[in-house]
């Protein structure tokens, strides 16, 4: 029975990704990597066990998560069992002549020797080799005879400077962290008083009854939603509505496809809109925001919207050709009437001044994260979330982010994101090309893995390409960020690339090739556009 | 995703007909059973046990030869498999003493008398059905054709997730 083997393959694949990620964090230990610091070794470690995990889902992808953080602050914190009583070994070089000096090979990188300036800090020196051997001898006028060198360059300290432990702890406060909880504080007490439901209503009258535009409709207010609510809570909600217009075609009839199809599409696609829509944002802006670039809410969706509404009219056009609708009217019937007792009415005002707030950031300044307290606190202070609401709100996604954005920390600041991205000559590549190789694997990844770890692995090694300068002439950090962070939203190919696409499949109206014509169209068309407009429009917002 | 089974316990043939042919817009979500006697039943719940899928409703008639329906359905609210079972009593003889004892020991949910309208049996058991999955499923789209469409909409917005 092919259900029985199904259950089997998945009985196994837990095992499979626990013992491979383990494998994966033990193999930096028993293999040397050249160029690759002791720190970036640990943190190699690291981040193949964190991706590991969350490919194979071996334990929950936030769990994987604070794994991270838990390795990153026992290993690679000052205060950590590596790093806690580090010293670098000190080394007097003997004087041959005048500015002629000696030391053992293990003190010599290359022609580099580390010039100590106190336990744990030392300055890299260029010098001339003579001789080289067990010991080195070399010339340099810079220096004396009490100058104390580092004596083994392979030493855990080069190459890393131990960050303390909170910066990790930190990164769950960190402000886009606050920002998603901002978020899910609006969405969640619009769920509470109905605000999502009856918004639909109103939204969608105007669409009428024709099957085209309703599904127009739909979508337009799923991509909507989603874009403030989480891709995954619209789209269960959006289905509801959904399912009642199904029943009104028979069971044969394609509509039903293009109506499960539209919805989950439409939410992956709408979460790009702000930064707020979906975690992979986040972890664009996380990773920007530490290189001290930082993005307006109102910038961002600028940026964004013009690719959503390609991306819609995309969707909408290749379904209709695909699905060519049957019935002329439906009926639809929707029952809406806004609550209008007191906590509502607080909840609509404090909505209404957060999103205004967050759209004119660039008049008064005040970053966004800073304005999503104001619901926060707006919220709680006058009882409209309780503390059951606020129990009830998806913590887990924020874990999920803080680990990426802790991995994000490492990877950089041990120089393992530097070592990954150095190996390929990129500078010979054309800009447009590289971001085409970013996008293009971010998509593939990402419609296997979850879009927000796929960001996780990928926005740190542009994040080093850019500061490194190995990418060449006019490359730019953020646009390439950016089309990474896109590129995981369009991955829609199959019922495992999002979560939306998962409850799309479970009303059974569906089959998998339905979702992968049309995801398959999306995902292509959407990387040209991406590219398209990161070239001729993206400019000129970011300046 | 185990399949949900519906299963009717009732030794008049010609009723067991009425109640398949009341409830067969179910079928195509909760596969329905049927069963002359609680013996015949016993053997019907160990077996979509033993296949790994659960019972959402039994609708059981109480005056059978052999074990009453109201024993049977003490008895399965007993076994934890199928306490959870949202139970039906379908008959026009019980007396006072046995409905008693049927709400307070089985935990009977509905009460039908023979005879039913036809579209009574139906929307007692879209009701018992949808209680039974919005307690008991993570995945509520799935149900939305057959069932309570208001109650499901409400239940997956409410289920908690922003």
């Amino acid at each position: 029975m092919p259900g029985k083997r199904k259950k089997v393959t998945d009985k196994i694949k837990p095992y499979i990704g626990l013992s491979l990620g383990v494998l994966g964090f033990l193999i930096p230990h028993f293999f040397h990597f050249d160029g690759l610091s002791f720190a970036g070794h640990i943190a190699l470690g690291i981040f193949l066990m964190s991706a590991v995990f969350w490919m194979f889902e071996a334990i929950p992808i936030y769990s994987t998560s604070m794994l991270v953080i838990f390795f990153q602050i026992t290993l690679l914190s000052q205060q950590g069992l590596i790093y806690s009583d580090a010293v670098l070994p000190a080394l007097q070089p003997e004087q041959k002549s005048e500015n002629t000096w000696q030391v053992p090979a293990a003190a010599m990188d290359d022609s580099k020797v580390y010039i100590l300036k106190d336990e744990i800090n030392y300055k890299p020196l260029q010098v001339k080799v003579l001789e080289e051997g067990d010991n080195v001898v070399f010339v340099s006028a810079d220096i004396q005879p009490d100058t104390k060198l580092v004596a083994d360059t392979q030493h855990k300290l080069v190459g890393y400077k131990p960050v303390s432990f909170s910066v990790f702890f930190g990164t769950l406060a960190s402000p886009i962290i606050i920002l998603f909880l901002g978020g899910f504080m609006l969405a969640g007490a619009s769920v509470k008083y109905n605000l999502d439901k009856n918004l639909t209503s109103v939204l969608l009258k105007p669409f009428g009854q024709k099957p085209m535009y309703i599904i127009l409709g739909l979508m337009l207010v799923t991509a909507t939603l989603s874009a403030f609510m989480s891709n995954t809570a619209t789209t269960a909600m959006m289905m509801t509505v959904a399912i009642p217009i199904a029943m009104q075609v028979s069971k044969e009839d394609k509509f039903r496809i293009m109506l499960a199809l539209s919805i989950p599409i439409a939410a992956n696609i709408g979460g790009m809109a702000t930064p707020i829509g979906t975690p992979p944002n986040a972890i664009v802006i996380a990773n920007l925001n530490q290189q001290g670039i930082s993005i307006a809410f109102g910038t961002w969706v600028s940026i964004m919207l013009p690719l959503v509404i390609v991306l819609l009219l995309l969707a909408w056009g290749s379904m209709r050709m695909i699905y060519p609708p049957t019935l002329e009217a439906f009926k639809l019937t929707l029952k809406g009437s806004f609550d209008k007792s007191g906590k509502a009415v607080i909840l609509y005002v404090i909505f209404v001044i957060t999103v205004l707030l967050w759209f004119t950031e660039a008049q008064h300044g005040v970053p966004s994260s800073m304005i999503a307290f104001l619901p926060i606190m707006g919220l709680t202070v006058t009882s409209v979330m309780k503390q059951d609401d606020i129990r009830s709100l998806p913590w887990e996604v924020l874990w999920l982010v803080a680990g990426g954005i802790a991995l994000g920390i490492s990877m950089e600041n041990t120089g393992l994101a530097m070592w990954l991205v150095s190996s390929i000559n990129w500078d010979t590549f054309p800009q447009l090309l590289l971001l085409l190789v970013f996008g293009g694997v971010a998509l593939m990844l990402s419609n296997f893995l979850s879009n927000t770890v796929t960001a996780t692995l990928l926005i740190p090694l542009a994040v080093s390409m850019g500061t490194s300068g190995i990418a060449g002439e006019g490359f730019s950090l953020i646009i390439t960020s950016l089309v990474i962070g896109s590129a995981c939203n369009m991955a829609m190919l199959l019922p495992i690339s999002t979560p939306p696409n998962a409850i799309a499949m479970s009303t059974g109206f569906i089959k998998t090739p339905d979702m992968v014509k049309v995801g398959l169209i999306i995902g292509l068309v959407g990387i040209v556009a991406a590219l398209v407009l990161s070239q001729i429009y993206w400019p000129f917002i970011i300046n | 995703m185990s399949d949900i089974y519906i299963i009717c316990v009732e030794d008049e043939p010609h009723v067991l007909d009425v109640v398949l042919r009341d409830l067969s817009s179910l079928e195509e979500v909760f596969p329905i059973e049927l069963a002359h006697s609680a013996d015949e039943a016993r053997q019907l719940i160990s077996e979509i046990k033993e296949e790994g899928n659960k019972i959402g409703l039994a609708i059981c008639d109480h005056i059978m030869p052999g074990d009453k329906g109201v024993d049977l359905m003490i008895e399965m609210q007993k076994e934890s498999f199928t306490q959870d079972t949202r139970k039906v009593l379908l008959t026009g003889q019980a007396g006072l003493e046995e409905t008693i004892q049927a709400v307070n020991n089985a935990k009977l949910n509905r009460y039908i008398s023979k005879p039913w309208k036809p579209k009574e049996l139906l929307d007692v058991a879209i009701d018992e059905l949808t209680t039974y999955v919005i307690e008991h499923e993570k995945e509520l789209l799935p149900f939305m054709s057959v069932l309570d469409q208001e109650r499901l909409q409400e239940a997956i917005r409410s289920k908690g997730y922003v």
